[in-house]
């Protein structure tokens, strides 16, 4: 059970059925005995009317003279019934109710005694018995013994006991509704500024709202503050993080070409030049490469924002247009709809800036970029950006190589290379894909999905 | 051809007037943004070479200022910080290309001379009019098939004609931009060098190729072999 409103409400419905359970088997308990002793107060009674209405025969017997005052006793099957008989079992008296049935009383009792039983009469008749042995006085002096039963058919009082369950069932199990019914919907009020932050989480995630909100419940606003501050202090430590890395290429690449433009200047060129700069484009390869790449964030930052994708587009063709101005150039950029870039502004703008940069030196005269969304496929590659040429196209050797995880892009001296191996290592700290293939215009064709909306 | 070094890193600074002077231009030098944006705004430019980082004026905030100022000459960005957003945001502000550290000072010698080429509506290296060519990457001259011998200074003044043929160019801007030292306006030394140069490019005095409008200044009468590009930089 992974849900708090699931346990809660699961463990109060079982406390329920347990509590309402000893309930109604105590309320049944109790109503039954009740039923059983009401019947055998109307037996007594039935007992005591029929020994009052008896009177002795001319056998020696008894019976009771003229009409019964009960008028259960005379109508056959009234459910009320009534038999006299010796103590060895001889039948002297049968109540009219008795009319047509094989019925079996029981046998000789005691004398003396006065049994409450439950007997089925006739094969399917449910009756409750009171049997008593009765010491009459016949005549002077002579007393003889008859047993008297009285019986009544237990039909009514199941069906009223049957009632009785039933409503009590009903009662219950609405009761039972209603309460576990009116415990859900507090929890999910009572629980809704959880569901609340929980959604805000997903939307820090998904980068479409940059902290959470401040409207939270007492027990949840430190929660909140915590959480706010932790996101932050991660953005602030990436910013600064990236200035100093920033600064530091800064600071290393200046010294490379004030040795490099000395170098220049001197008259001799011998073979010590050669070297100090084949060096300084080692240096610099790695100044560039590691520190290029350890500023790219990757997604690492929770709560990124996103990157509308076609006005960074936009930006970066004016930029090129400008750098290639002395060629005729036509970049194109096609978007059916309005697509987005869930990461860093500057890493797409890396990504971008290489494939386009790349595709420009390239080309004869046409770039084209085709930006769209896959929308069966997950988070991570929603985004597609293609970018062609119809310049030469890139060699399978070098597509290999390119491709390459984990291959260097510093290891790549120049050409397609450089660009592309910053882009491919970009395209993998996101959890991307990038393919190489030709393009119908002639030229290269580089696609790359990324994660975006 | 006039050119602005704004570097605030000494020595890489003093080294780039050296070799740029060099290389056959004739350029100034200033250490911050302030500087900077004086030399911008005062000496008459032909191209600005504008480091992004800086002290007192960052370089975009100069390059903002000086488009702001409605100085149009090309403007190359040096920089150590090479990303993307960088550039961009370099080139937006107003800048034509960029170069990043550490750069071959050839290859910053053949991004100006691009860029000038493209300010005077050139793309191709090699310029043409009429049946003088001049190629500005081996700074050969040739009328027709003849290879004509040039000194460096004859050199100059017949490439900043030709970038801006068709333009008339005052003897003042003419002296301006093409040495280092204030000169005396009145000097003859340009007339000198002129008349040196029609000799070399038409010794039969044939075909006048460079004019001389009285009290106005030069202008390169040959038609241009391309024409001036739709680029009306700034």
């Amino acid at each position: 059970m992974s849900s708090l409103s699931g346990r809660l409400l699961a463990s109060v419905s079982l406390l329920l059925i347990l509590f309402f359970g000893v309930t109604i088997a105590a309320l049944d308990a109790v109503f039954r005995d009740l039923s059983q002793r009401s019947i055998g107060e109307l037996l007594d009674a039935q007992l005591v009317a029929l020994l009052a209405a008896c009177e002795p025969d001319d056998h020696g017997n008894v019976q009771p003279a003229g009409a019964l005052a009960e008028a259960r006793l005379r109508q056959p099957g009234s459910g009320l019934y009534a038999e006299i008989r010796s103590p060895d079992g001889k039948l002297i008296w049968r109540s009219p109710s008795l009319l047509g049935n094989q019925i079996d009383f029981g046998g000789p009792v005691a004398p003396g005694a006065h049994n409450l039983e439950q007997r089925t009469l006739g094969g399917n008749l449910r009756t409750m018995v009171l049997t008593s042995s009765i010491n009459w006085e016949i005549a002077k002096g002579a007393n003889r013994q008859f047993i008297f039963s009285v019986a009544t058919s237990l039909a009514p009082y199941e069906a009223q006991l049957a009632r009785f369950r039933s409503q009590m069932l009903g009662w219950f199990l609405g009761l039972f509704v209603l309460l576990v019914g009116s415990l859900a919907l507090l929890l999910r009020w009572a629980l809704a500024p959880l569901r609340q932050i929980e959604a805000e989480i997903g939307e820090v995630e998904a980068g479409q709202r940059a902290s959470l909100s401040a409207s939270q419940p007492r027990e949840l606003l430190g929660l909140a503050a915590n959480m706010n501050a932790l996101l932050k202090s991660e953005r602030q430590r990436v910013e600064r993080y990236r200035n100093t890395l920033g600064n530091l290429a800064h600071s290393l690449k200046t010294p490379l070409a004030v040795i490099r433009s000395t170098l220049a200047g001197e008259s001799a060129i011998d073979r010590r030049h050669e070297i100090v700069n084949q060096q300084i484009d080692r240096m610099n390869a790695i100044v560039q490469h590691q520190l290029k790449r350890a500023a790219a964030s990757g997604g690492a930052v929770v709560g990124q924002s996103t990157v509308d994708v076609v006005p960074l587009l936009t930006e970066l063709r004016a930029a090129l247009s400008k750098v290639y101005s002395n060629r005729d150039l036509l970049i194109e950029i096609i978007a059916a709809e309005r697509v987005a870039f869930t990461g860093d502004r500057g890493d797409l703008f890396e990504l971008l800036g290489n494939l386009l940069d790349n595709a420009c030196k390239w080309c004869h005269s046409r770039v084209r970029v085709t930006v769209g969304r896959a929308s069966q496929a997950d988070a991570r590659t929603r985004l597609q950006l293609t970018v062609e040429d119809d310049g030469a196209g890139i060699a399978s050797v070098h597509r290999q190589r390119i491709l390459e995880r984990g291959a260097r892009a510093d290891e790549h001296v120049d050409g397609q290379g450089l660009g592309l191996a910053m882009v491919r290592e970009i395209v993998e700290l996101y959890d991307g894909t990038l393919e190489i293939g030709d393009s119908l215009l002639g030229g290269a064709r580089v696609s790359v999905c990324l994660p975006g909306r | 051809m006039r050119i602005l070094i704004v570097e605030d890193e000494q020595v890489l600074r003093e080294s780039l007037v050296t070799q740029l002077g060099a290389a056959g231009f004739n350029v100034d030098a200033a250490a911050d943004g302030e500087e900077g944006l004086y030399a911008g705004k005062e000496y008459p430019l032909d191209l600005a070479i504008i480091d992004l980082g800086l002290p007192k004026m960052s370089g975009i905030d100069l390059i903002r200022q000086l488009r702001g100022a409605g100085r149009s000459f090309p403007v190359l960005i040096l920089t150590a910080r090479d990303r993307w957003q960088d550039k961009v945001e370099g080139l937006q502000s107003g800048a034509d290309d960029y170069l990043a550290k550490p750069f071959h000072v050839q290859e910053l010698v053949a991004r100006v001379q691009a860029l000038l080429r493209r300010s005077g509506g050139w793309s191709q290296p090699v310029l043409q009019c009429g049946d003088i060519s001049l190629d500005t990457r081996s700074q050969v001259v040739s009328v027709g098939d003849t290879v004509v011998e040039l000194t460096s200074f004859e050199y100059r003044i017949l490439e900043f004609l030709m970038l801006r043929a068709g333009e008339v160019i005052s003897k003042a801007e003419l002296t301006e931009r093409l040495y280092a030292q204030d000169f005396e306006r009145d000097s003859n030394v340009i007339e000198v060098f002129i008349g040196r140069l029609r000799r070399k490019l038409d010794p039969e005095g044939a075909r006048q190729p460079i004019e001389t409008l009285r009290g106005r200044g030069y202008r390169l009468a040959l038609t241009r072999a391309e024409e001036p590009g739709a680029r009306a930089d700034g």
